[in-house]
C-alpha cells in the first residue's frame, strides 16, 4: 500500500479540503452542536462511523449494483436511501444494546441521515475512485479511507469550533454578531488558517 | 386571496431561507463564487422545492406518518435525478461547475424542511406558492451573496468584467470569504432587524 | 443585589494601567527592528509601517466611537498590531495593502469579537494570511536588500523550497548576513539582531516568558536538523532558525497575551505545537514560511489547551497524600 498516497488522502481530508471549512458540507449540525465540545466529541465520532460504513456499503452498491444494471443515475436516490435505511437501523441496534452510548450517541444520528457530509462523502468516493465506470486499483480502500479522514476532519473542525464558542461566551461580542454570525466569522478565520497546509506534498 | 400572496412573499422576506431561517448553508456558500452559478442553483433548487411541495401536499393523507420522512426522501431524491439529467443534457457547463452540489440538492435543508413543516399541512394550491416564495427567496439570497463575492472577489458581473485596473481580493472567491461574506450579511441582515424593531417599539410606546 | 462574580476571559492583568505599559513596552522593543527595517529596506519601509499604524489606530477609534463605547486607541494595542502587520509585509507593496489589512484586522479580527482581550486569532497575522490570499503577487514579490531600485528577489526560504539551492553556499549568503539582515524578506523578520536585542528587553522586564518562543525555536530548529534536506541529522539548525519569519513570531506574535495559553506547560505545547506545523509547512507544504500559519492554527487550539492546562494557583500547594 502506498504510504504516500495515504497520507495525501489523509492531509487532503483533514486540512486542505476540510469538509466543513473548504467544501462546506455539513454546515448545519456544525453551527447547531458546536456550542459545546462534549456533544461536539460525540456527534463527531457518530459522524465518523456513519461516514465509514455508509462509504462501505455505497461503494459496493455502486460497483455490484448500479454499474452491472446500467442504473449509474440512480445513484442520488439510492445512496440517500440506504444512508437513510441504515442510520435507522444503527439507532435501533445501539438503543437495544446500550442505553448509556444511546443517550450519548444516538440522538445526533437522525441529525446526521439529512447531512450533507455523508451523501456528499459518498458521491466524492465515486466520483474520485471510478473512472468510466470502473473502479480504480484499491478503489475500495481509498474511498473506506477517504471517508474515514473526511469524518475526522468534521470531528477536529467541530472540537476546535466548541473550545472557542465556549470562549465567546464570555466575551462582549456586538449584539448583531452574536451567535451565528460570529460562528461564521470564526469558521472562516479557521479556514484561512488552514490553508497553510495548502500544497502539501509527500 | 391576500394570505395566499402572503404565503409566496413570505419566502422572499421574513422567512427568508438564507437570511431569515439560515437553512440551505452548504450551497449557499459554495456556489455563490459568481452570479451565474447563484441563478442556475436558485432556478434548480425552486424546481425540486415547487414539485416535491406539490407531490407532497397532494400525498399527505395517504401517507401513514410513520413512513414519513423515507417517502419524502424518495419524492425529493426523484426530483433531484430529474434535475441532474435535465441539467446533464441542456445545461452541462453548469452542472459542472455547480458539480456535488447538484446531488446534494436532496438533502438541502430548505426542501426538506418545507416538506415537513408546510406542504404536509396545507392544501396544493399554498404549497405550490411557498415553494415559489422558498425558492425565489433562495435565489435572492444566493445572488446578492454572489454580487458581493464576484464584484469583490473577481472583479467582475456574471463573467463581464468591471473596473479595469481594480485588484479584486481573491479572497473571497476562496472559502474563508464566503464564509466571512455570510456572516456579515447575516450580521446586518440581524442589525436592520433590530432597528426596525426598535422603531416600532419607539412608535408604539414613544420614546422618552 | 449587584453581580459579585465577574467571568471574563484572558489577559487577566491586575491593575488597570499595566495594559498601555506592556503594549508600549512592546512597541519600545520593536524600535531597533524598525530602524533596521528603514535601513535595509529605505523610505517604502517608512511608508509602510506609517500607513499601517495609522490605519490600525483610526480603525480602532471609528468603530469604538461608531459603537458607543470608550476610546481607547491610547493604550497602544492597535498601534502594536498595525506595526507587527508592517513587519509582516514586504518592502514593495503598494499602499492600499497595509491599508486594508489593517481595517482587516482590527474590525473583523478584534472587534467583530469584542474587542482587547475578545479576539481568538492574532490580528496581525490574520491579516497577512488574508492579505496573502487575496494579493497573492503582491505578498510574495521581496526586494534585495540595501539596493536603491526594487529589484525582486527571492529570499533564503523561498530558494531552499524551490530546491535549486541547498545550502547557505549555494546561496551566496552567510549566517552573519542572516543574523544582521543582509537578505530579502519581510521588514521586520530580517534583522535578527535587532529582534533579539528587543525580546532580551521584553524578557528582563518579564512581559514575555521564555517558554514559548524557545520551545517554538528548539522544536522547529531541531526538526529541520533531524530531516534535514540531504538526510537525517544532516539539516542546518542555526539556518532554520535564523530565516524566515521564526524569530520575529516566536517572540513578538507567539507571546501575545490575548491569543495564547495562560499556564506556563499550555506554553510549552503551544510553543512545540507551532514548532512541528512550521516544519511540516516548510517541509512538505506549499509555502516557504509557514510561521504565520502555524501560530494562526494554535491559536484555534488555544481555548481547548487552555481549559485542560490550568494555570498553578498562587499560594496553593499539592495535598499531602496519607
Amino acid at each position: 500500500m502506498d504510504f504516500a498516497r495515504i497520507m495525501t488522502i489523509a492531509v487532503s481530508m483533514i486540512f486542505i479540503n476540510n469538509f466543513i471549512l473548504s467544501k462546506f458540507l455539513g454546515l448545519c449540525p456544525f453551527l447547531g452542536v458546536s456550542k459545546e465540545t462534549k456533544p461536539a466529541v460525540s456527534m463527531g465520532l457518530a459522524v465518523i462511523f456513519v461516514m465509514t460504513c455508509s462509504a462501505v456499503i455505497t461503494w459496493s452498491i455502486y460497483n455490484y449494483l448500479l454499474i452491472p444494471f446500467g442504473i449509474t443515475y440512480l445513484r442520488t436516490i439510492t445512496f440517500i436511501l440506504v444512508i437513510a435505511a441504515f442510520v435507522q437501523l444503527i439507532e435501533m441496534v445501539i438503543r437495544k444494546f446500550s442505553l448509556a452510548l444511546y443517550r450519548s450517541l444516538g440522538i445526533y444520528l437522525p441529525l446526521i441521515t439529512t447531512n450533507c457530509a455523508v451523501l456528499g462523502v459518498t458521491i466524492l468516493n465515486v466520483d474520485d475512485f471510478f473512472i468510466q465506470g470502473k473502479p480504480i486499483p484499491g478503489s475500495f480502500f481509498f474511498a473506506t479511507l477517504q471517508a474515514f479522514f473526511a469524518g475526522v476532519g468534521f470531528l477536529l473542525a467541530l472540537i476546535i469550533m466548541s473550545g472557542i464558542r465556549e470562549r465567546l461566551e464570555l466575551t462582549d461580542v456586538p449584539p448583531s454578531m452574536q451567535g451565528i454570525p460570529i460562528a461564521f466569522i470564526v469558521a472562516s478565520l479557521m479556514s484561512l488558517a488552514f490553508m497553510g497546509f495548502s500544497g502539501f506534498k509527500f | 386571496m391576500k394570505r395566499l400572496l402572503h404565503e409566496f412573499t413570505k419566502g422572499i422576506t421574513i422567512e427568508n431561507p438564507t437570511f431569515g431561517l439560515i437553512l440551505g448553508l452548504c450551497p449557499t456558500l459554495a456556489v455563490s463564487t459568481s452570479l451565474g452559478n447563484a441563478i442556475g442553483m436558485g432556478a434548480a433548487a425552486t424546481f425540486v422545492l415547487v414539485c416535491s411541495n406539490t407531490i407532497v401536499s397532494s400525498v399527505r393523507r395517504i401517507i401513514p406518518d410513520r413512513i414519513r420522512l423515507p417517502a419524502f426522501i424518495v419524492i425529493i431524491a426523484t426530483f433531484v435525478t430529474m434535475c441532474e439529467l435535465i441539467m446533464k443534457a441542456y445545461a452541462p457547463a453548469l452542472d459542472v461547475s455547480l458539480g456535488i452540489f447538484v446531488p446534494l440538492i436532496v438533502v438541502n435543508c430548505i426542501i426538506m424542511a418545507r416538506a415537513e413543516a408546510f406542504a404536509c399541512k396545507h392544501g396544493v394550491g399554498a404549497s405550490i406558492l411557498d415553494g415559489l416564495g422558498m425558492g425565489v427567496g433562495f435565489t435572492l439570497g444566493l445572488c446578492v451573496i454572489a454580487s458581493v463575492r464576484e464584484i469583490l472577489g473577481a472583479g467582475s458581473i456574471a463573467g463581464k468584467q468591471l473596473i479595469p485596473g481594480f485588484q479584486p481580493a481573491t479572497v473571497l472567491i476562496l472559502a474563508p470569504g464566503a464564509l466571512a461574506t455570510l456572516g456579515l450579511l447575516i450580521a446586518l441582515s440581524n442589525l436592520m432587524k433590530s432597528k426596525k424593531s426598535t422603531c416600532r417599539a419607539c412608535r408604539k410606546g414613544g420614546c422618552g | 443585589m449587584p453581580d459579585k462574580l465577574i467571568v471574563s476571559t484572558s489577559p487577566h492583568i491586575l491593575g488597570c494601567d499595566l495594559t498601555p505599559k506592556v503594549m508600549w513596552s512592546v512597541i519600545g522593543a520593536l524600535i531597533p527592528a524598525a530602524i533596521a527595517s528603514v535601513i535595509i529596506f529605505g523610505m517604502p519601509s517608512v511608508k509602510i509601517m506609517a500607513v499601517a499604524v495609522f490605519t490600525c489606530v483610526a480603525c480602532e477609534a471609528l468603530i469604538q466611537k461608531l459603537t458607543g463605547r470608550a476610546v481607547t486607541i491610547h493604550d497602544g494595542s492597535a498601534a502594536l498590531t498595525g506595526l507587527l502587520l508592517a513587519f509582516n509585509l514586504s518592502s514593495n507593496v503598494p499602499f492600499w495593502i497595509p491599508l486594508v489589512g489593517g481595517i482587516f484586522a482590527i474590525a473583523l479580527v478584534k472587534h467583530a469579537f469584542g474587542g482587547l482581550g475578545a479576539n481568538v486569532f492574532n490580528p496581525a497575522l490574520a491579516a497577512r494570511a488574508f492579505l496573502l490570499a487575496s494579493w497573492p503577487t503582491h505578498m510574495t514579490a521581496f526586494t534585495r536588500p540595501f539596493a536603491a531600485d526594487a529589484v525582486t528577489s527571492a529570499t533564503p526560504l523561498m530558494m531552499f523550497k524551490e530546491g535549486k539551492v541547498g545550502t547557505l553556499v549555494e546561496m551566496g549568503i552567510s549566517y552573519w548576513d542572516l543574523f544582521l539582515g543582509r537578505r530579502g524578506g519581510c521588514l521586520g523578520e530580517v534583522c535578527i539582531i535587532a529582534l533579539v536585542c528587543g525580546a532580551a528587553y521584553l524578557l528582563w522586564k518579564r512581559y514575555i516568558w521564555w517558554q514559548t518562543p524557545f520551545s517554538f525555536i528548539l522544536t522547529t530548529g531541531s526538526l529541520c536538523w533531524i530531516f534535514g534536506a540531504r538526510g537525517y541529522f544532516q539539516g542546518d539548525f542555526l539556518f532554520s532558525i535564523l530565516s524566515g519569519g521564526l524569530i520575529l513570531g516566536a517572540f513578538f506574535m507567539a507571546t501575545d497575551y490575548v491569543t495564547t495559553p495562560l499556564a506556563h506547560t499550555g506554553q510549552v505545547f503551544f510553543g512545540v505545537g507551532c514548532g512541528v506545523l512550521t516544519f511540516l509547512i516548510r517541509k512538505f507544504g506549499g509555502y516557504p514560511e509557514g510561521v504565520s500559519y502555524s501560530i494562526l492554527i494554535m491559536n484555534a487550539f488555544v481555548p481547548l489547551i487552555d481549559r485542560y492546562v490550568k494555570p498553578k494557583i498562587y499560594g496553593t500547594a499539592k495535598a499531602v497524600k496519607g
